[in-house]
């Protein structure tokens, strides 16, 4: 075993995908006031990493078309080695987290973001951003919206697709 | 490893024993990327017993297994203790696969027969699509990028809703960019666009593709540069495929999931990253710009997205949205579909000519009733809302361009105007609009009705002629019959002006209200042709003239206006003037819109 007592930092990157829209609109369209429509990605080791349409993809932090983030949250340290945690997304990557299983209100971005900070550090990203779905889902609008939107994938370009073929460890 | 707390070595096998002996027994769930499973363990075992355990339950090696908790890895010889793992907790495992090297050596082997198989593909979908795979000819060259995929269509047209437009975006390239992030992010738009007639009938015509590409500056520049792509542009079949393929969504995503993936593969190699990074550098970005100047060159930009091209940055531009501009010019607009109804791009196509040769147009489509679509108002609406956004649309560069290219070619023009679905079934339109084709041209470039469509209060005019049409129609159908203008004649080619000053000389209704058929001569049924349409025409014209006349200034019609807002308390005249006008005399909207002027 390597004495690896280095620690890395963790963050969470949010987005928000609405820029600023749902703010304002939300109470008008769904009843309730949701500030934001969030997408997040993990960053650390000096790369992002999140799920979309297109799988579990990373990029430079920032790098995907959705510019920078809306707010940054420090998850923690993490002693895992970006060996490992590649060795770990990319096994995901296949199974529970490929392309076609994304789920905009059941599996999304956000879930994955979720289930690597655990990973990682042991926390969870903070709950009004994994909450969102049922806080839509609970509106008479969201309920009409839900086969539009559930067919809605969403894949911020600019990330390369993470597959095991691929593991720059 | 010797135990502490005195068990024999079957504690490995017998756990029980070993919870007789003192620790409890906590069940912890172990987790991998794949699966889960829960191990009850002794409470102060070490990691390593732990680590046996989990060796058999998952069926792999002691060596393989890195667990996590809580961030930290858990080494061998902590005990669960020493992390605060109790009863119902989760510990992550990761089975490392092989080595680093091995995983380089597989990630090679795989990625050169990656390149392979998709090369097969690459080939075909880089022959296909020409425009998105500009760079892929080049591209081959060195080595195993067969998918070398600049993007660079990408960046066309974007559509997204019309209810974007004019939404916090002044300008018109970020317009365009918010349209195509949109439209990336929902692939329900982009099928329902190629699903439009329209686009799919703009896009069965390689020639026409072939024009709007080749008229683009920037486009010309690059195949100067690379005279693989007008190598490829010239080559029919290729568009043809092209094009098949950016009808295609489900084909579209299969080839880009390839090239992604071949891409990807590309990048283990050594050198590979470089490679791909110059391809893009060299290839992608003038594209990518060319595109992003460039006009609905729909069918292109989705083959580019399309063809390969993702990978690497090129990704980010793996763009599949045609979509043009959604206000081109009569022709642009036929063929631009803006993804909102369909009856938008064609009603789009005959407003703008409107403008300056309108009622030949309009009243066509006014018979179609397509000019009322929801589309249409709200086209109508942002437009008269946002004159900036008119105004940037209007520069935009390539729309001089195609506007240009269009005058000079009125074949193309008449091509896409005589393929839009909405008049196939009518002839009589069809001919009507081939015979109008030349002055529309003209009109387009006439600078004058450029400025008027950037004229809020001009649009907002249209707009009220509209509904007014409308009304008319369905009230009093009989009337139209009755209505045989006279300025009819002149109106048509005479490219009257919205504001109608021009118009109609000898029209001058006072209010604008019923046309009186006025003394001018009628030619009406002379056309022959003449038909509701015509007449619908000469109502308009009637209309902008009437309306015209019986507008004094601005500052007079809404004196009562006004006057409530003053007593409101909205002190600023000059202010409120504005408000009115923007709004058209609507109290409400005019408050509105002087409230939210103010700082809050």
């Amino acid at each position: 075993m390597d004495p690896h007592d280095s620690t890395f930092g963790v963050q969470l990157f949010i987005y928000d995908l609405s820029r600023g829209m749902a703010r304002q609109l939300s109470p008008i369209m769904l009843g309730k006031q949701l500030d934001g429509i969030w997408h997040t990605s993990i960053v650390v080791y000096g790369e992002e990493f999140f799920y979309g349409g297109a799988g579990i993809s990373s990029c430079p932090p920032g790098g995907t078309m959705l510019g920078p983030p809306d707010t940054v949250v420090e998850l923690g340290n993490t002693e895992v080695t970006e060996e490992i945690l590649m060795d770990y997304l990319s096994s995901l990557g296949e199974t529970t987290y490929r392309g076609d299983k994304y789920r905009l209100f059941e599996h999304n971005c956000n879930t994955f973001t979720n289930e690597v900070a655990q990973f990682l550090t042991g926390n969870k990203i903070p709950s009004y951003i994994t909450d969102l779905p049922s806080e839509v889902l609970s509106t008479p609008f969201g309920q009409v919206l839900r086969p539009i939107l559930d067919s809605i994938h969403i894949a911020p370009p600019g990330g390369n697709v993470i597959s095991s073929q691929n593991n720059h460890g | 490893m010797a135990e502490n707390s005195g068990t024999d070595p079957a504690v490995e096998t017998n756990t029980e024993e070993n919870a007789a002996a003192s620790a409890t027994i906590i069940k912890v769930t172990v987790k991998t990327p794949k699966d889960k499973e829960e191990i009850a363990i002794a409470e102060d075992s070490s990691v390593s017993q732990f680590k046996e355990e989990i060796s058999k339950r998952f069926k792999a090696n002691q060596d393989q297994l890195v667990l996590i908790f809580a961030g930290k890895i858990l080494k061998d010889g902590d005990t669960l203790g020493q992390h605060g793992i109790k009863d119902g907790l989760t510990v992550h495992l990761v089975i490392k696969t092989a080595q680093k090297t091995s995983g380089g050596g597989s990630s090679q082997t795989s990625a050169s027969s990656g390149p392979g198989p998709s090369q097969g593909n690459t080939d075909g979908s880089a022959n296909s699509s020409p425009a998105g795979n500009l760079g892929t000819p080049q591209g081959s060259g060195p080595s195993p990028t067969p998918t070398q995929p600049p993007n660079m269509l990408a960046g066309f047209g974007d559509l997204s809703g019309l209810a974007n437009l004019g939404m916090g975006s002044a300008n018109f390239m970020e317009l365009q960019q918010q349209m195509q992030r949109q439209l990336m992010s929902n692939p329900e738009m982009l099928s329902q666009i190629m699903e439009n007639p329209l686009v799919q009938s703009m896009m069965s015509n390689p020639d026409l593709m072939r024009q709007m590409i080749v008229a683009n500056p920037q486009m010309q520049q690059l195949m100067e540069r690379n005279p693989e792509i007008s190598h490829m542009l010239n080559n029919p079949e290729l568009m043809r495929q092209t094009m098949e393929l950016a009808r295609n969504p489900a084909m579209m995503q299969e080839m880009m999931r390839n090239q992604d993936r071949a891409l990807s593969n590309l990048e283990s190699i050594p050198g590979g990253y470089n490679a791909l990074r110059r391809m893009y550098t060299d290839i992608q970005e003038p594209m990518f710009s060319a595109a992003r100047e460039q006009f609905g060159n729909n069918p292109f930009s989705a083959l580019g997205g399309n063809a390969d091209n993702s990978g690497a940055q090129p990704s980010r531009t793996e763009n599949r949205e045609p979509l043009p501009n959604p206000w081109g010019p009569p022709d642009t607009a036929a063929t631009t579909t803006s993804g909102t109804a369909t009856t938008t791009s064609s009603t789009t196509s005959s407003t703008t000519p409107s403008v300056s040769n309108p009622l030949g147009i309009s009243s066509s489509s006014l018979g179609n009733g397509m000019f009322n679509s929801p589309g249409m108002q709200s086209l109508m609406q942002q437009i008269s809302e946002n004159p900036q956004l008119m105004q940037n649309m209007l520069s935009a560069p390539y729309m001089r361009t195609m506007m240009q290219s269009l005058a000079q070619n009125p074949d193309i023009a008449s091509q896409v105007l005589m393929n839009n679905p909405l008049f196939a079934g009518n002839p009589q339109l069809q001919e009507q609009m081939r015979q109008q084709l030349p002055v529309f041209m003209q009109q387009m470039q006439n600078p004058e009705s450029l400025s008027v469509m950037t004229n809020p209060r001009a649009m907002r005019a249209l707009m009220q002629i509209q509904e007014g049409l409308q009304t008319l129609q369905t009230e009093a159908p009989g009337l139209m019959p009755s209505l045989i203008p006279g300025g009819m004649a002149a109106g048509i080619p005479g490219a009257p002006l919205p504001t109608g000053v021009n118009v109609t000389p000898e029209n001058p209704p006072p209010s604008g209200q019923a046309p009186t058929p006025t003394p001018a001569p009628t030619p009406t049924p002379a056309a022959g042709t003449n038909t509701a349409q015509q007449q619908l025409m000469q109502q308009m014209l009637q209309m902008f003239a009437g309306g015209n006349a019986s507008t004094p200034t601005p500052e007079v019609r809404f004196q009562q206006q006004l006057e409530q807002l003053s007593a409101m308390g909205f002190i600023n005249r000059e202010a409120n003037l504005q408000a009115l006008i923007a709004t058209g005399g609507d109290i409400n909207a005019a408050i509105e819109r002087l409230l939210g002027s103010q700082p809050s």
